[in-house]
């Protein structure tokens, strides 16, 4: 972790779905959120912030940088620099694990797929075109078809036996082929189990695309779905990591240390 | 500071619609075109006004010009339809005669179309697939011939060879000019933007070309004075971005503007609506076989298939030339909705290219909805390069 002397900085990544702010202090993780991103972006960084600063038990004045992430990075006018959240999972993830090469990130709106080098620095990245294939908008769209939490579909594709193939990855196009599977008569877990492989074959043309090298880290909050990483790990033949705790915070995290690197220097 | 004359030249296109509508009612006849393969020494030639048209970025227009020529195809030629269904912009409402230099399917039914719906009478000059074997050569010599001789009739007059060897002289005298501004922008403090440039490239598809060339001598003498004032001056640090893909016609701002606001500077292009319109283009002979034997020598544009190899493509050996030349840090390849051509070849150049600079393709149109996605990226790619730029210069501190 980098040295900050102890000052208190943050990360706030502004998702399309979450907004995520994480504080550091000494190199340490002393505040983090996750709250739904509502119509204001800056407004839900900021109660994002507010609930990470009082976890860290600590007011805004104190925090000596702020670095802003994610989708509504520009809207945050208390940032003192905003990062695409390429350069923060990057961080994130190498903070973490600095034997990772490649990083997969999917969030509520779009995926990606980064490479790094030995040092943490960013060699080339490419994120999907612009349609929620491949994305948690994609498993939330299907999670209503199946009228189940979207926190359930992985167990769910874990329990199944067998996969039913998938041609479809555009969210509008396959939610009429699941209908139709379903009308066959297909098992939900068996056709669930579907969805993630289709999902996670797109992934594996991105990871193709940047270059696949061990370890594969996998951040954002489709990193908390265990049938989206078995399925994963089977389509790239690849051990797949995340983080431990949350990997939602992935890109919280890297701006936080970002600010932590700027307090440094 | 910003060079005087640049103003000068944005009142000129100002007023040139206006002067064309005088030139009209003194019987001048305007030839408005598309393609940069369409020889204009030889409408000039004859005392013709060539015009070269088409715009780009309004989506409003590409939704008009899509009802006529479909929603699947070119998102420029959409628009460039849509100037003519609008019928406000002033350069495509004073041609007489429209000319389209057919180097794409889409750009022969944009021909169709202006022809079928707009009732504009309209050429086409046949452009090879073939262009690198000895039949393609042939094939393009007889047509540029035979456009001549349409456009002959239309004027009313035959081409002169004394007047076709001023008109050479007068556009190799153009594009030389404008190579050297363009090496006026790339310097390390440059008294130009490449975008400023750009603009200015653009003013010669309107302007009176031999008032643009007094123009353009002007330009120079100014920049030369400015540069000298700049010796002293610290460098500009920014990344240094080659731009690269999919013609960006007038009046589509929106990847040039996202580079900027990134923190980017463009310091060249292989555009065919910038350096690709006025470099490796030399008409050696005076003739109508020599003019059509220099165009079809151009670098190629990424529509043409080349078969025999990548080694010998001269559209990526000038890729090669521009990075030595205009020293680029990375590359951003610029793939305009339904423009097929150059996504085809945005692999092969990516493979190219990458052992030399960075590269990225971005995929977009002239429409909003993609802005902040196509922003992440362009950021992204800035930040990948200036990170290149601190570890070079943290290495150089350490050894």
């Amino acid at each position: 972790m980098e040295p900050s002397n102890g000052a208190f900085c943050a990360g706030v990544d502004i998702g399309a779905v979450g907004a995520k702010a994480v504080i550091l202090a000494g190199g340490k993780i002393v505040g983090s959120a996750v709250v739904p991103t509502a119509v204001n972006a800056e407004k839900s960084g900021l109660s994002a912030l507010e609930v990470a600063l009082k976890m860290a038990g600590i007011m805004r004045s104190d925090l000596k940088q702020v670095v802003a992430t994610g989708y509504g990075r520009r809207t945050i006018a208390f940032a003192d620099k905003t990062i695409t959240e390429i350069g923060c999972h990057a961080r994130g993830a190498y903070s973490l694990n600095p034997k990772v090469r490649t990083i997969i990130d999917m969030g509520g709106q779009d995926c990606k797929a980064i490479r790094i080098d030995e040092e943490g620095r960013v060699t080339e990245f490419i994120m999907n075109d612009k349609c929620a294939s491949g994305t948690g908008r994609f498993l939330e769209v299907m999670s209503r078809v199946f009228e189940i939490p979207v926190s359930e579909m992985g167990p769910l594709a874990l329990q199944s036996e067998r996969m039913v193939p998938m041609s479809s990855t555009c969210t509008v196009f396959a939610e009429s082929e699941v209908i139709s599977l379903m009308a066959r008569g297909e098992k939900p877990e068996d056709i669930i189990n579907g969805v993630h492989h289709a999902i996670a074959q797109r992934v594996a043309g991105l990871l193709t695309r940047v270059g696949l090298e061990d370890d594969v880290f996998f951040s954002g909050g489709v990193a908390k779905n265990v049938g989206m990483i078995k399925a994963l790990e089977e389509i790239i033949e690849k051990k797949v990591v995340t983080s431990s705790e949350n990997p939602q915070l992935m890109g919280a995290l890297g701006a936080a240390l970002y600010a932590a690197g700027r307090i440094a220097q | 500071m910003k060079a005087t004359t640049l103003d000068k030249i944005a009142r000129a296109v100002q007023e040139r619609p206006e002067q064309l509508l005088k030139a009209r009612e003194k019987g001048g006849k305007v030839v408005g075109y598309f393609c940069s393969y369409m020889p204009e020494e030889i409408i000039y030639a004859l005392g013709l006004i060539p015009v070269r048209l088409g715009r780009g970025g309004s989506d409003d227009l590409v939704e008009l010009g899509g009802r006529y020529i479909g929603k699947g195809t070119c998102v420029f030629l959409r628009e460039s339809v849509g100037l003519f269904a609008e019928g406000k912009e002033p350069f495509s409402q004073t041609c007489d005669l429209v000319a389209v230099a057919t180097s794409c399917v889409q750009m022969f039914r944009l021909a169709e179309v202006i022809n079928h719906f707009f009732k504009v009478p309209t050429l086409v000059l046949g452009v090879p697939r073939n262009f690198y074997l000895p039949q393609g050569r042939v094939y393009f010599q007889k047509e540029v011939e035979n456009l001549t001789r349409q456009l002959e009739e239309f004027a009313g007059t035959k081409l002169d060879a004394a007047a076709l060897k001023e008109s050479v002289a007068l556009y190799r005298s153009i594009r030389q000019i404008l190579l050297k501004i363009y090496d006026f922008q790339a310097a390390d403090s440059a008294p130009i933007s490449w975008r400023e440039v750009f603009d200015v490239v653009h003013a010669g598809f309107y302007l009176d070309r031999a008032d643009y060339y007094r123009l353009l001598q002007e330009l120079l003498s100014e920049l030369t004075v400015m540069s000298a004032a700049l010796q002293h001056a610290a460098g500009d640090e920014r990344p240094r971005i080659l731009l690269s893909g999919t013609n960006i016609p007038p009046g589509d701002t929106k990847l040039i503007n996202l580079i900027e606001e990134a923190g980017g500077r463009i310091v060249g292009d292989d555009l065919c609506s910038g350096l690709r319109f006025i470099s490796g283009l030399t008409v050696q002979d005076c003739s109508l076989a020599g003019v059509a034997d220099a165009y079809l020598d151009k670098i190629p544009c990424a529509t043409l298939p080349y078969l025999p190899s990548l080694e010998t493509d001269r559209r990526l050996e000038n890729l090669s030339r521009l990075i030595d030349h205009y020293r680029p840090d990375g590359m951003i390849y610029h793939t305009l909705r339904f423009c097929d051509a150059f996504t085809f070849k945005a692999a092969e150049t990516k493979r190219f290219i990458n052992d030399k600079i960075s590269f990225m393709e971005i995929h977009t149109e002239y429409a909003d909805s993609d802005i902040e996605a196509i922003r992440t990226r362009i950021d992204a790619f800035i930040e990948v390069l200036e990170g290149r730029r601190r570890a070079k210069i943290s290495k150089a501190a350490t050894a």
